[in-house]
């Protein structure tokens, strides 16, 4: 097809638009090099050398490694667990095919639509009763029945897609349901663990709500956003370590999605048109 | 029999622990907050007290806090709806024609999308603060110089620019993998019989793209009903409670001021609106979906 002159424009004006869409972000990193009195003289202008001391001391002061860790910790636990008893029951759910069956997949869908906010003063009444909060053990482990129920339902659509057969012929050679499962109908989920995986760490990673609810008090169990919440507050006029704090937490996010910048939108994208 | 017996077993054993897990994480709690929003309960209380709908009166007549969380929670879910989703489908569009390094661009439309919305509002917040005192030093122009986050007004359209600006790059993937099915051949058939892009837009892509439509929307119109991070970060629902959501009042009414039983009772309010609000719409754009 020929080129249209007017596209050039387009073109132009499409990636001047793109580029002031991530100027704040771009503003970010060059404060984040800068020391206390150049953001206080000019925001706009570029650092003068590229000083590491603002990252150095937000690392140290945030206790980084720690908040790091118990993030992965949490995220870890939780899309394990969703995984888990999401594949199992949506398989399973999918292959029975009676009424009961039926009821039960809609009483474990219909979560879907009840937003956090509605019930999450109850839930950390329940969280304290079963000693799930303030570890990030505990706050991967609720995370399980708040993912469960889009896995579930993503997996319980695309189990239809595998022949009945090969379930059939893994018994008759004498594998146990859970064997005949794990080695012969799981492996080809993968699409639906794909993206199962990109969806919850993202949202795991990146949660504040829960975290807060969860571990309000005791600063050894933090999630990189509890504490990067509980920094800036600390650090308000420090703006220099605030923009490095910054940087040194949404870093992991944006670097998991560089790498799988592939399946991530692909992985958003079944989730969202699913739901 | 047994065989009967072991088939259940086998069926328990794949199911419970999901049932488990969303018995615990979801419906007890959503459970309790319906019998909870009957009650006064300080979250000390080893029994709440039964109250009847007071609660419910409560909110109605009596909390005009809430009523202005309703209603700027209302506004803004209005004009997000509208801006992300013609923004994004507008860049949709753009992107989905011949244009140079398009992967690019939808990667950095899509960035924002993965910054938690905790650390967004606070990028914004250097951005109004220090950012805006910066451009006006260099401008000169007196936008930069208003209260963006200070004044009640100002801080609408500041909040309602911050959560746009979070969440165009995932409504534009969806918009961007719904024009991938509209179908070539109807296309070129459509230039073929004359018609121009703009008609072509209305009468056939559009039609087309009806359930990408109705997806985004629906997102888009449950999140914004529920915002929270973005706005705890930003204003913290300031200046006043100028830009306090619902979300954000459940949490102050439950955690900050201590009445679990009266904010139990706004969270359920706030799960039927969301359920009454996505259950039309998608009732209303379904109905104009129709097969490619």
């Amino acid at each position: 097809m020929k080129r249209h002159p007017s596209t050039l424009i387009i073109d132009v004006l499409l990636w001047i638009f793109a580029l002031l869409y991530l100027y704040p972000l771009l503003l970010v990193v060059i404060n984040s090099f800068k020391t206390f009195s150049e953001i206080t003289t000019n925001v706009v202008a570029l650092p003068k050398s590229l000083l590491m001391d603002n990252f150095r001391n937000a690392f140290r002061l945030m206790e980084y490694p720690r908040l790091f860790l118990n993030t992965l910790i949490a995220t870890a636990i939780g899309v394990v667990g969703v995984i888990a008893v999401s594949a199992l029951a949506g398989y399973k759910l999918s292959r029975t095919k009676t009424k009961y069956s039926w009821v039960l997949f809609i009483i474990l869908i219909a979560p879907m639509m009840i937003p956090f906010h509605s019930f999450m003063i109850a839930l950390v009444k329940v969280a304290k009763g079963m000693g799930l909060t303030r570890t990030p053990m505990g706050l991967g482990v609720l995370y399980w029945g708040l993912g469960a129920p889009l896995a579930l339902f993503m997996y319980h659509g695309f189990v239809k897609s595998i022949p009945m057969e090969l379930d059939d012929c893994a018994l008759i050679d004498g594998a146990s349901p859970f064997r005949a499962f794990a080695q012969v109908i799981f492996p080809l989920l993968q699409p639906v663990t794909v993206s199962v995986i990109v969806l919850n760490a993202m949202w795991m990673w990146n949660d504040f709500l829960l975290p807060l609810l969860i571990l309000s008090g005791s600063k050894k169990a933090y999630t990189l956003q509890l504490a990067a919440y509980n920094f800036f507050g600390q650090y308000k006029i420090e703006w220099n370590y605030a923009m490095a704090g910054v940087l040194l937490t949404l870093m992991p996010a944006v670097v998991f999605y560089l790498a799988l910048q592939q399946y991530i939108i692909k992985g958003m994208v079944s989730g969202a048109v699913k739901s | 029999m047994k065989k009967k017996t072991s088939r259940f077993l086998v069926f328990a054993a794949f199911t419970v622990p999901a049932f488990a897990a969303i018995l615990v994480s979801v419906e007890v709690p959503f459970l309790m907050s319906v019998l909870y929003s009957f009650t006064k309960w300080n979250g000390l209380d080893r029994v709440p007290l039964f109250i009847g709908m007071a609660n419910y009166t409560e909110i109605f007549l009596d909390d005009p806090d809430m009523m202005r969380a309703l209603s700027f929670t209302f506004q803004q879910t209005f004009f997000r709806v509208i801006l992300t989703n013609a923004i994004a489908l507008l860049l949709a569009v753009l992107l989905d024609g011949e244009i140079r390094g398009k992967n690019a661009l939808r990667a950095i439309f899509y960035i924002p999308n993965i910054i938690s919305l905790i650390v967004i509002g606070y990028i914004w917040r250097f951005i109004f603060s220090k950012g805006f005192d910066s451009f006006y030093e260099m401008t000169k122009a007196p936008i930069f110089m208003l209260s963006w986050l200070g004044d009640g007004d100002m801080a609408f359209g500041s909040v309602l620019l911050v959560s746009v600006w979070q969440s165009i790059g995932f409504y534009l993937v969806i918009y961007i993998a719904g024009l991938q099915i509209v179908p070539r051949d109807v296309i070129e058939a459509s230039m073929i019989d004359g018609a121009g892009p703009h008609s072509r837009f209305y009468k056939i892509t559009l039609p087309l793209i009806m359930p990408s439509v109705t997806v985004a929307v629906f997102h888009s119109l449950s999140n914004s009903l529920k915002s929270f991070d973005v706005i705890f970060s930003l204003t913290n629902g300031g200046p006043g409670i100028a830009t306090t959501t619902i979300a954000l009042d459940i949490y102050k009414t439950a955690f900050v001021v201590s009445r679990f039983g009266y904010g139990t009772a706004k969270s359920v309010l706030l799960f039927l609106l969301i359920l009454a609000f996505t259950f039309f719409q998608v009732k209303m754009f379904k109905s104009r979906e129709i097969e490619a």
